[in-house]
Formats: C-alpha cells, sequence, structure tokens
C-alpha cells in the first residue's frame, strides 16, 4: 500500500471521531471545528431513519428512539455505500442489541421491518412480470402473479395497529407486500394460515390452483371443498383487482 | 453559441422538473448511488428524465481517499448506470467519506500529504482504467486540515497530474476554503492545472461563525462567488456549469433566476467559444441545451 501506516491513523482518528466523538489523536487539526463533521454526518444518519421508519419515529418515546439512532451512528459501521439502503443495517443492528427487550418495545423489530419493507418493495429494481392471459377457468389453470412481492410473518400486527395496541396481540400474522406495477405504489394484504398456503404454493410451485386445493384439503383437514373455493376464489378476484393475480399462465 | 448550465435532480421538485414548466436547465447532474439499481415509480421518473435532458453524474461514495480498497462492486453498478444512461461525465470528491470498512456518508478532507496523493493517483487510474474513461475529481469544502504536510492546492494539483484525470472545479468551494484557512481563492485557482477543468460547479453556503463557512448547499451564491466565477471563466475553456442546491429549496423560478445569471456571465466571458459536450440522452437525441 502506498498510504504510509502514519496517514492511515489519521484518517482513521478521524472518522472515529466522527462516529464516536472520543478525542483521537488527529494531527494538525482545528479542534473547535470538529463538532462540525460529527453534526453533518449525524443528520444524514438520523434524517435517513426518520424518513424511512416515520411510524416508528413517531410512536417510540423521542429519547429512547434518539439513543437507538445515535448508538447506530456510533458503534456501527455501515456497510452500505447507498444511503436509501442503509435504515436495514439500523434494522439488524436493534435486532442485535436486543433492542426490543431493553426499552420494552415488543413489537420493535416488526415495526421496522414493517417500514423497512415498504422502502425496499417501493426502490427495488424491476422485475419482469410472466406473461398470463385474462381467463374467468382458473381452476385447472397456473395462477401468474405480480412478481414484485414478498410474503412475511409477523409476531405483532403492525401492519393493522398503531405499535402499542399491538404490542398486546403476539400471534402469527401473515402480510404479503407487493408494488403496484403503475403506481409504484407499496400495497399489503394480511392473509390468514391457510390462504398464506395458498398464495406460497402460487407463487413457489408450478401447480394448478386445483391441485394446491387438495393439498390444503389435506393438510389442514378441511373436508368443505366447495367453501374453501368461493372463498379462495373471492380472495383471488380481490387480489387480481388490486394487481396482484394478474391472470393465468 | 450553447452555454450549458445545468442542476441537480431532486426528489423534492421531480415533478416541476419533468414539466419543464419553470426549470429549464441545459443537462442535469444527478448522484449515480442515489439512482442505481432501483426501479418503480423512480426509474420511470428518471427515464422519463434521460429523456429529456443530457445527465451528467456526481458521486458521493466512491470514496477516492480511503486506506482501503476500492469497492469494486460498487464501481462496477456505477459503471453499468453510466452505460445505460450514456453518461460521459463521472465526478468524484476528492475526500473519503468511508474508512475502516464504514461508510460515514460526508466529505472528510484527506491528509494533504505525498503518500496520499500516490495512494489517491493510483486509486484514480484503477477507476479511470475500469470506467475506460477519465473521471473528474472535485476539490472540496474542508473545515480543518488533517494532518496537512503540504498546501491544498499542490495536493489537488500533484494527484490531477499523477493520475491524469480532469478536475471538477467549486468555485464556491475555493471560496469557502479559502475564508475558513485564510488564504487567497484567486492564487489557489492560479495554481490548479486549468486545463484539465471539465466541469464547474456554483453553490451557496452558510457563515455559522465568524471565522467560519459551511457548504450547506442551502443559500443563493453571493455576489463574491459570482465574482470568483467570473475571473476563474477567463482562465479555462468553456465547460458545463452546475448550480448546486440541495436544502432550503426556494421558488423555482429563484433558481431558474440563478442559472440565468451564471449563463449571462459564461456568455460574456466564453463568448463564442464552444462548450464542452455534455452527455447526450439515451433515447431521445434531441438536445435541449439552455
Amino acid at each position: 500500500m502506498l498510504l504510509k501506516t502514519e496517514t492511515y491513523n489519521q484518517q482513521s482518528n478521524f472518522a472515529q471521531y466522527c462516529r464516536d466523538g472520543k478525542d483521537l489523536a488527529i494531527l494538525g487539526a482545528k479542534q473547535e471545528r470538529l463538532p462540525h463533521y460529527r453534526r453533518l454526518i449525524f443528520n444524514v444518519v438520523k434524517d435517513a431513519m426518520e424518513t424511512t421508519f416515520p411510524i416508528s419515529f413517531k410512536y417510540i418515546e423521542t429519547e429512547i428512539w434518539d439513543e437507538m439512532v445515535y448508538n447506530f451512528f456510533s458503534w456501527h459501521k455501515c456497510s452500505e455505500p447507498q444511503v436509501w439502503r442503509m435504515p436495514e443495517e439500523f434494522f439488524e443492528f436493534c435486532k442485535s442489541q436486543n433492542y426490543a427487550e431493553k426499552y420494552n418495545l415488543p413489537f420493535l423489530f416488526d415495526l421496522l421491518y414493517f417500514e423497512w419493507l415498504e422502502v425496499e418493495l417501493y426502490m427495488m429494481e424491476d422485475i419482469q412480470y410472466p406473461k398470463f392471459k385474462k381467463t374467468e377457468n382458473w381452476l385447472t389453470e397456473k395462477i401468474a402473479v405480480n412478481p414484485e412481492h414478498k410474503i412475511v410473518k409477523l409476531e405483532y400486527p403492525v401492519h393493522l395497529e398503531k405499535p402499542f395496541d399491538a404490542a398486546n396481540k403476539k400471534g402469527d400474522y401473515f402480510l404479503l407486500i407487493y408494488r403496484e406495477k403503475e403506481s409504484g405504489r407499496v400495497q399489503f394484504a394480511n392473509l390468514s394460515v391457510l390462504f398464506t398456503f395458498l398464495v406460497e404454493n402460487i407463487v413457489l410451485c408450478e401447480q394448478t390452483l386445483e391441485e394446491i386445493f387438495n393439498d390444503i384439503l389435506y393438510i389442514f383437514g378441511i373436508n368443505d371443498l366447495e367453501m374453501l373455493q368461493t372463498e379462495a376464489f373471492t380472495l383471488l378476484r380481490d387480489l387480481q383487482a388490486r394487481g396482484f393475480v394478474l391472470g393465468v399462465k | 453559441m450553447t452555454i450549458k448550465t445545468g442542476i441537480g435532480f431532486r426528489k423534492d421538485f421531480a415533478e416541476e422538473f419533468l414539466s419543464g414548466s419553470v426549470l429549464k436547465p441545459g443537462f442535469v447532474e444527478l448522484a449515480p448511488e442515489n439512482w442505481m439499481n432501483i426501479g418503480g415509480f423512480w426509474k420511470k421518473k428518471l427515464n422519463q428524465l434521460a429523456e429529456m435532458y443530457p445527465i451528467i453524474s456526481h458521486g458521493l461514495s466512491l470514496s477516492i481517499g480511503s486506506p482501503e480498497e476500492l469497492d469494486m462492486n460498487f464501481l462496477k453498478n456505477v459503471k453499468n448506470f453510466l452505460k445505460e444512461y450514456n453518461i460521459e461525465i463521472y465526478s468524484e470528491h476528492l475526500s473519503f467519506s468511508k474508512c475502516d470498512n464504514a461508510h460515514l456518508y460526508d466529505l472528510l478532507p484527506i491528509p494533504f500529504r505525498e503518500d496520499a496523493v500516490k495512494h489517491v493517483a493510483q486509486r484514480i487510474k484503477q477507476v479511470q482504467d475500469y470506467l475506460g474513461q477519465q473521471i473528474a475529481i472535485e476539490n472540496v469544502s474542508y473545515y480543518t486540515p488533517v494532518a496537512a504536510e503540504m498546501d491544498e492546492a499542490t495536493f489537488v494539483s500533484q494527484i490531477a497530474e499523477e493520475a491524469d484525470c480532469k478536475l471538477l472545479l467549486d468555485v464556491n468551494n475555493v471560496y469557502v476554503n479559502a475564508f475558513n484557512h485564510n488564504y487567497d481563492a484567486k492564487t489557489f485557482i492560479n495554481n490548479l492545472p486549468l486545463e484539465r477543468v471539465a466541469y464547474i460547479h456554483m453553490a451557496g453556503h452558510t457563515k455559522v461563525a465568524p471565522d467560519l463557512i459551511i457548504d450547506s448547499h442551502g443559500e443563493a451564491i453571493i455576489d463574491p462567488v459570482y465574482e470568483l466565477f467570473e475571473w476563474t471563466l477567463e482562465k479555462i475553456k468553456p465547460v458545463p456549469v452546475l448550480l448546486e442546491r440541495d436544502f432550503n429549496i426556494p421558488e423555482l423560478d429563484e433558481l431558474q433566476g440563478e442559472l440565468n445569471n451564471l449563463k449571462k456571465i459564461m456568455k460574456n466571458k466564453w463568448g463564442t467559444k464552444k462548450p464542452l459536450r455534455t452527455s447526450p440522452n439515451r433515447r431521445n437525441k434531441k438536445e435541449t441545451y439552455n
């Protein structure tokens, strides 16, 4: 390396100071001006968090929020060169620090994850849509869906209720989150366990709807195929109207 | 005669930008890291933008002054982005924003030292070899020197010569640094290899203490910076000039007014000299220079 150790140390000390504010020897520096760098850098991080996690920022006590963000800024080495992706590292950092327990915010990880997913889906690269055709005869066909989506499981219904209300309702919540093709808006749908199985199999497997229904009858111990079909078609038509179900392959 | 003045594309006023109703820049500048590897709504807007204006790119996260190895994956993404939008000018800051593998998302001054000159020049050459084109490096504003062993102009000049790269001359940064570090702005500019200037930035700044100006991009350009700009133009060939405004965004006609001011000075100083080409857009070859 052409850079001498001494020069590297100066850069390293300066960068470290910017993150944690601890005095390290920085040759020739104007001490009274160093805090401006800390302030400017911290503002970038703080703004990114408030923009990405507006619900968390709104509902979590300011003192706690500030402490979490400040600790992230000070302790975490951000690896992401694109600022808009940096908040994902905040979410991972909060998990690693077990802040949900420390600050008695049981919904914390789910809420940060939910908010991050919205940004990630909104910004992510376009995925090519499958070829599909419109038909009313879904049963014996393979359903084509919007590929720009994720299906996730949450422990707290932060997508349905205010965070502190959701905190009392621990359970299994399944969420389909997807990006509308034309508007680019991110939408979500709350799914039951059974319909999560249905949607996941539509997405993941090369099965016809009829085959998936047969699996559901077996796995979930359901006898009433007609009712299953009626409810499933209602869901799928709703998801079609909302731009998730496209048609059949 | 075509004199090219541009402005940074900001999401804050993307719609007005794309409508072309008030702002009428000759080109737009954007940071690749804010726009590459994206899709959806903003990708569509970017594509619309590329149909309307030539694009110049100005990076934020390459961290050319970092002690560690270059992030080649990041650079690969930049290269793809430049190719996708047929962008000819890629500039970066002569600073570091990453150290010990931690991004800081701001521009820190590199120690003005001989070994740093060689280190940074080698990295610029590596970038240029990889991209297959010269890049332009920008003189950054800084508020404190760090372990300096030479003056800033020598540092910038030696790197530019050794790396054989272009310069992005930020006139406001020269003014800010001259004020903050008590040197003469014109002497500084005279000591740069001005034949390498490929692009100019102009901006406003904020005085936060009697002896300190922050390069905020949050105010209008002040008269002394216009005067330094006017003086500088006599010394260099015509190049594109960008108005930077990132915060405290005023009414757009005020920004257009600043663009007009710059254009007027450029016409006055550069007359009929032909400017360097800015990048054409990728789909529509109709040029909309102003």
